[in-house]
């Protein structure tokens, strides 16, 4: 450190002479001025670091000289020279802020010791203002980042499309972005740092988060997402999607944030999907009906344009053929409407004691005539201790016309020539007590695709013969009385339908109650 | 007698139906149930025209068509396909069958898809007999 400079004060030319060669001596810069006006001319001139004054002047005194110079500079040291006993002019120094005093004669020590503390009060000032400077500068870039951080962090919660809302410990509103404002509809005026938890949140959601708040212990705990229906105050229902942190620090209850995520477009497309999905369904539906209805479409009018020869040639005959072609494209329109009602309406089964081996026999009757004229041998093989079961006779009956008539169809579809086509249908009881039907044919078969496309709506191998619809509803009442149905089967060699069918007691019960 | 006209088709309603409008007009008809007997008909009687259905069971009547058409005692008589099937993909049928086999036939004389009326069905015979 450089030494200071120092500038010598005194009216009297010997002193400031001796002053000035013994400081010089001592290693200091001087510089020197007789009087007060000359002294500051010097100081702005030199700006010395400490100022040796007398305070006994003509003109301008060492007094005046030292509220000027610390008027100009108050870093600057004054050491007053006083005579002995001058009390007042020595306080008055101390309010205008005088570093030190020498009696006179100076002395050398008396001077060196003040010069020693005026130095020092510069080092400290000097370190002072260093370390202030230092200071000042390090907060500056702190707060710089800090404001960085802040703003990008307040621009994160601004610009984001979920609706950020948090809670501090005494459940006021301390964060509240644009988008919760649009979904709780209120100012973020009138909102933050002004409501609480209660004011904002329907009181059972405002409930819920205060027994999470209390139940939290870690750092941070965090509820995953759960969904609600928020109301707007014009009664409109918002679907959300929220998602909670409680935030503790060391262990106490700090606040909480929530994020809300507005559902309403997704709700919508959502809805907009299961819609088209619908409507591709039916659209295959309306199209496969639509053959089959062609089909019976076909059957009437060739039946009516019979029947009307036969009137024209009174031809009873033709009128017969025809008559029977029309009632059984009836018969099919009724069934089809049916099976449709069937595969459409939720039903209980309608359980009532009834003997399976009677059923089979019905069945077998019904499709003899048209599996004879088809070279079809219908075989029944029940075991005959059967007896009355608590079945559904309507299901067991329905089940098992599908399963022979798509027997008899399997059997039509294979071309082998050679060989002799047979439906057999079987019954016996399971280890469980259940009824067991099974329907083999030794026709056509399937191969995998067909199998699997089995029980998908409006499906048939059929083309415009089959519906799609006759397995669905086998399935679908076999389902209902708690059933299963199960397919083996093999491309070119034939199919084995079984379905299982538990006793229902209970149902034909609950029945009776009614 | 009139012409000696063969329907080919597993559905009694269409058979009669068929058979009906022949005889109304003064044709000989005769039935089929299927595409392994309407060969059998064919051959022992050698109609004047066949009104054939497309999906059969037991030798369909794509198969029957394609006999038809390559037998050349019998590529002579005239075919009206008669079916439910649209011509698109029956044509399309035609082409895979075509390419698996390495022969072509021709392209049906007529093809009606069903239903039609008597008159449409009188019509297309008409045209292929007078």
């Amino acid at each position: 450190m450089s030494a200071n400079k120092i500038l010598i004060v005194d009216d009297e030319p010997t002193i400031v002479r001796l002053l000035d060669m013994s400081l010089k001596s001592d290693g200091y810069t001087t510089c020197t001025a007789a009087s007060g006006e000359e002294a500051l001319a010097v100081f702005e001139k030199q700006s010395p670091d400490i100022v040796v004054t007398d305070i006994k002047m003509p003109g301008m005194d060492g007094l005046e000289l030292l509220k000027k110079i610390k008027n100009l500079d108050p870093d600057k040291e004054v050491i007053i020279v006083t005579g002995h006993g001058d009390i007042d002019s020595t306080i008055t120094a101390l309010q205008y802020g005088a570093s030190d005093f020498i009696n006179k004669p100076v002395r050398d020590e008396a001077l060196a010791i003040a010069l020693e503390r005026a130095e020092s009060k510069i080092r400290i000032r000097e370190q002072l203002a260093a370390y202030t400077h230092n200071l000042e500068e390090k907060v500056a870039e702190a707060t710089a980042e800090i404001r960085r951080r802040s703003n990008f962090q307040r621009l994160l919660i601004h610009s984001s499309h979920d609706a950020i809302v948090a809670f501090d410990r005494d459940w006021q509103i301390v964060v509240y972005n644009p988008e919760a404002a649009r979904m709780f509809e209120k100012r973020a005026r009138v909102v933050l740092n002004k409501m609480t938890i209660e004011d904002l949140y329907p009181p059972q959601l405002a409930a819920h988060f205060k027994k999470e708040a209390k139940n939290g212990t870690d750092d941070r705990e965090d509820i995953p997402w759960k969904e609600m229906v928020l109301e707007t105050r014009d009664k409109k229902q918002i679907p959300v999607r929220y998602a909670t942190s409680v935030l503790h620090e060391k262990k106490e209850f700090m606040g909480i944030v929530n994020f809300f995520q507005d559902l309403t477009e997704i709700k919508r497309l959502e809805r907009e999907l299961i819609q088209s999905e619908r409507m591709a369904a039916i659209g295959q539906t309306i199209s496969g009906l639509a053959h089959y209805v062609k089909n019976i479409l076909i059957g009437l009018k060739g039946g009516s344009y019979v029947v009307n020869v036969g009137f024209q040639n009174d031809n009873m005959e033709k009128i017969k053929t025809g008559w029977q072609t029309i009632q059984k494209n009836i018969e099919r329109v009724a069934n089809l409407t049916q099976d449709m009602l069937t595969y459409s309406k939720e039903r209980s089964p309608e359980v009532a004691l009834c003997s399976p081996n009677e059923i089979v026999s019905e069945v077998k009757d019904l499709v003899s005539d048209f599996a004879e004229s088809n070279d079809i041998e219908i075989v029944t093989r029940c075991e005959p201790d059967l007896g009355q079961m608590w079945l559904d006779p309507g299901t067991v009956h329905r089940s098992l016309l599908n399963l022979v008539n798509n027997a008899i169809d399997a059997c039509l579809q294979e071309e082998d020539p050679d060989r002799r086509f047979k439906v057999e249908i079987r019954t016996r009881k399971n280890e469980h007590g259940a009824a067991v039907f099974e329907v083999e044919d030794n026709g056509c078969g399937m191969d995998e695709e067909t199998k699997t496309k089995l029980f998908t709506p409006m499906f048939s191998s059929k083309g415009g013969k089959g519906t799609g619809l006759g397995l669905l509803v086998t399935k679908k009442l076999v389902e209902e009385h708690r059933g299963t149905i199960d397919i083996d089967t093999r491309l070119g060699y034939g199919s084995v339908f079984t379905v299982t069918l538990p006793e229902r007691p209970e149902t034909a019960r609950e029945q009776t109650d009614k | 007698m009139g012409k000696k006209i063969l329907v080919v088709d597993d559905d009694p309603d269409v058979r009669s139906f068929v058979l009906t409008v022949l005889e109304e007009n003064q044709y000989t008809p005769l039935v089929a149930c299927d595409g392994v007997e309407g060969l059998e008909v064919i051959q022992k009687e050698m109609p004047d025209l066949v009104i054939l259905d497309v999906l059969m069971p037991r030798g369909s009547g794509i198969r029957l068509y394609r006999h038809l058409k390559t037998d050349d005692a019998l590529k002579a008589i005239p075919v009206i396909l008669f079916t439910g099937i649209a011509l698109r993909s029956f044509l399309k049928s035609q082409k895979a069958l075509e390419e698996f086999k390495g022969e072509k036939v021709p392209e049906p004389d007529i093809y009606l898809e069903k239903p039609v009326e008597p008159q449409e069905l009188v019509a297309a015979i008409r045209k292929k007999l007078d």
